[in-house]
């Protein structure tokens, strides 16, 4: 059985259009115009119990509201959504007790209180015995190195260390699925290394299943196999971050430095027409973005033009290849 | 059943500490639920010395305000705008994420508060009692003082059951504030908070028995009181259950239903 099971998700907001100004407020007190917006359109996936899968899109793209809807916070509004089991919609008590959500916008815990008493809270709404409390406690609080926070009001505490926090709450029941909304956003270079190192060893230690959003591609990069592209609420893409590379940019980017002077414009003419030239503050390097096949046969064929000090291929980054596709931008590498 | 005693009596520690947490707050609200009824005292006590013809002496009238401070702190309730704010700006979304009927957090909010005003606003009860000692008579019968604790104990649930199922009405009306505003002028008019409800006139009676408002406040010190005979007694005991199951019906409706429409907005 998948951990996860979505099959023609939708989900459709219902708002209403007010005109601007002070007449189109008294017009909206007798006429309303609504209007439907949708927010998951059609979305299907599976994931497998233990995977750690990334979703991404921009904003606005229907991230937040599919992570809303498979933990239970939303309604479908059509389409089917099974987790571990469970349809998520119907909140059964025995399906959130398996579950976490962290929202790195939104605080899950309460703030005037000092987080210990949330976990105190949590041990009798997950029904945790003394003993699995008091070891799951320890575990994740060495994790985390907390151990000086849990007795402080959360209001007083800084972002990175809430975020902690917030984990430490979400994960004290040792969640078989975990639902993770940007994580990662505000925090330090420096703790964003540390969350992405605690999750990466949660999944390895406990198999926990983790489905994460992010707008910072280090942490896909560093947890997900898999990864999930939404975008204007439609799938986009399944399948892993070298997949997604290779399928959407063709190219590989050829950086060469050379040692005194550049080759001249006639030879750089001579290379093969379908290679296009990316911009370069050194005059002495040359940004090269190559499709795959040629880029032995053009490396060899520079390495003859001149003196080289450096040569570097890379894939082109993966943000600018996110970056090209939630653009519309048909050839990704290309212009940089 | 132990777990959700235990985790109920979690719950209701849990806000008994943040009830604390907020000390100023809670310092103004506590001082204004006993303001408004020592003043509405100290107003007909001086429409009744001016030889106004009331169909209650100044003992009574001193007994009603003292215990109505009393019965307002016991059935006293604000979830329902909590309730509102948390439903428009998508806060909801945190109870709805743990494995606890979501009406737990709003219920032990509740009792949390009157577990930490109770024994702060008793002795304020008793300086003001000890003040109008003279005039203060209170029952000797047992009997009715069951009476009215099961009153309260109603009283409490529906004026709770009240305001939460107007607050969850935020599912498909943004801003319930108006309403509130219109609930509790009704409140201070048909509960008996600013004046008792046996000073209308006659021809309102049948109507003041029967609106809701009565039952959260008014009927627990018309039991102790002893101004209704047994029938009058088991009707109003009768309307008062009906009441609380009523609103009990309407806030799961509502729910089953709003939390179709609910919307989580924010991140």
């Amino acid at each position: 059985m998948p951990a996860i099971l979505v099959d023609g998700l939708c989900k459709t907001y219902r708002s209403f259009r007010k005109a601007p100004g002070l007449m189109g407020a008294v017009r909206s007190l007798i006429w309303r115009e609504h209007v439907l917006r949708e927010a998951v359109r059609d979305i299907s996936f599976v994931i497998e119990e233990g995977e750690v899968v990334g979703f991404l899109g921009p904003n606005g793209a229907g991230k937040t509201t599919t992570l809303k809807m498979l933990s239970g916070i939303l309604h479908p509004s059509k389409g089917r959504a099974e987790v571990l089991g469970f349809t998520p919609s119907q909140r059964a008590f025995a399906y959130l007790r398996q579950i976490s959500m962290v929202m790195g916008q939104k605080s899950m815990l309460w703030h005037e209180i000092p987080t210990y008493d949330t976990l105190l809270v949590h041990k009798e709404i997950y029904r945790l015995d003394d003993g699995s409390f008091r070891r799951n406690l320890d575990e994740l609080v060495e994790l985390l190195a907390v151990e000086d926070l849990l007795r402080v009001p959360v209001r007083n505490l800084s972002l990175g260390e809430r975020m902690k926090m917030e984990l430490l709450a979400a994960l004290l029941h040792q969640p078989r699925v975990l639902f993770l909304d940007e994580p990662t956003i505000g925090l330090d270079v420096v703790s964003q290394a540390r969350l992405r190192g605690f999750l990466r060893e949660l999944n390895r230690k406990f198999g926990t299943t983790i489905m994460l959003t992010s707008h910072y591609m280090d942490d896909i990069q560093a947890l997900c196999q898999r990864v999930l592209l939404i975008d204007h609420g439609q799938l986009r893409f399944d399948g892993s971050l070298n997949e997604l590379v290779m399928q959407s940019s063709p190219y590989k980017l050829l950086n060469v430095t050379f040692a005194n002077t550049p080759p001249s414009s006639q030879a750089l003419a001579m290379l093969d027409p379908r290679i296009s030239q990316r911009p370069s503050d050194d005059p002495l390097r040359l940004n090269l973005a190559v499709p795959r096949e040629l880029i032995a046969e053009t490396t060899a064929l520079l390495l003859r033009m001149g003196q080289v000090a450096d040569v570097g291929i890379e894939d082109v980054p993966i943000e600018e290849v996110i970056g090209a596709l939630f653009t519309g931008q048909e050839q990704i590498g290309v212009a940089a | 059943m132990m777990t959700h005693v235990r985790m109920f009596g979690r719950m209701v520690g849990l806000n008994v500490t943040m009830t604390i947490a907020y000390r100023a707050a809670f310092f103004a609200l506590m001082v204004s639920s006993v303001i408004q009824p020592v003043v509405s005292l100290l107003v007909m006590l001086t429409i009744e010395s001016q030889g106004a013809d009331l169909p209650f002496d100044r003992s009574q009238l001193v007994t009603y305000y003292l215990l109505l401070s009393f019965v307002a702190i016991c059935t006293g309730c604000w979830v329902g705008e909590y309730l509102a704010e948390g439903i428009r700006d998508g806060e909801l979304s945190n109870t709805l994420v743990r494995p606890v009927p979501y009406i737990y957090n709003f219920v032990t909010n509740n009792i949390g508060e009157k577990i930490v005003k109770l024994p702060l606003l008793l002795p304020i009860l008793i300086v003001i009692a000890l003040l109008f000692r003279s005039e203060l008579s209170l029952p000797s019968d047992p009997l009715r003082w069951i009476g009215f604790g099961i009153a309260v104990v109603f009283a409490a649930a529906t004026a709770f059951l009240l305001d939460f199922a107007l607050g969850s009405l935020a599912f498909w009306i943004k801003d319930v504030s108006g309403l509130f505003r219109i609930k509790d002028l009704l409140q201070g008019l048909l509960a008996g908070q600013f004046v008792p409800l046996a000073l209308f006139p006659p021809a309102f009676a049948p109507f003041l028995e029967v609106q809701p408002f009565r039952y959260t406040l008014s009927f627990p010190l018309e039991v102790l009181a002893g101004t209704l005979d047994g029938a009058a007694l088991v009707r109003g005991f009768a309307w008062q259950i009906g009441y609380s199951v009523v609103l009990w019906l309407c806030y799961r409706v509502i729910w089953h239903y709003g939390l179709k429409s609910y919307e989580a907005v924010g991140r």
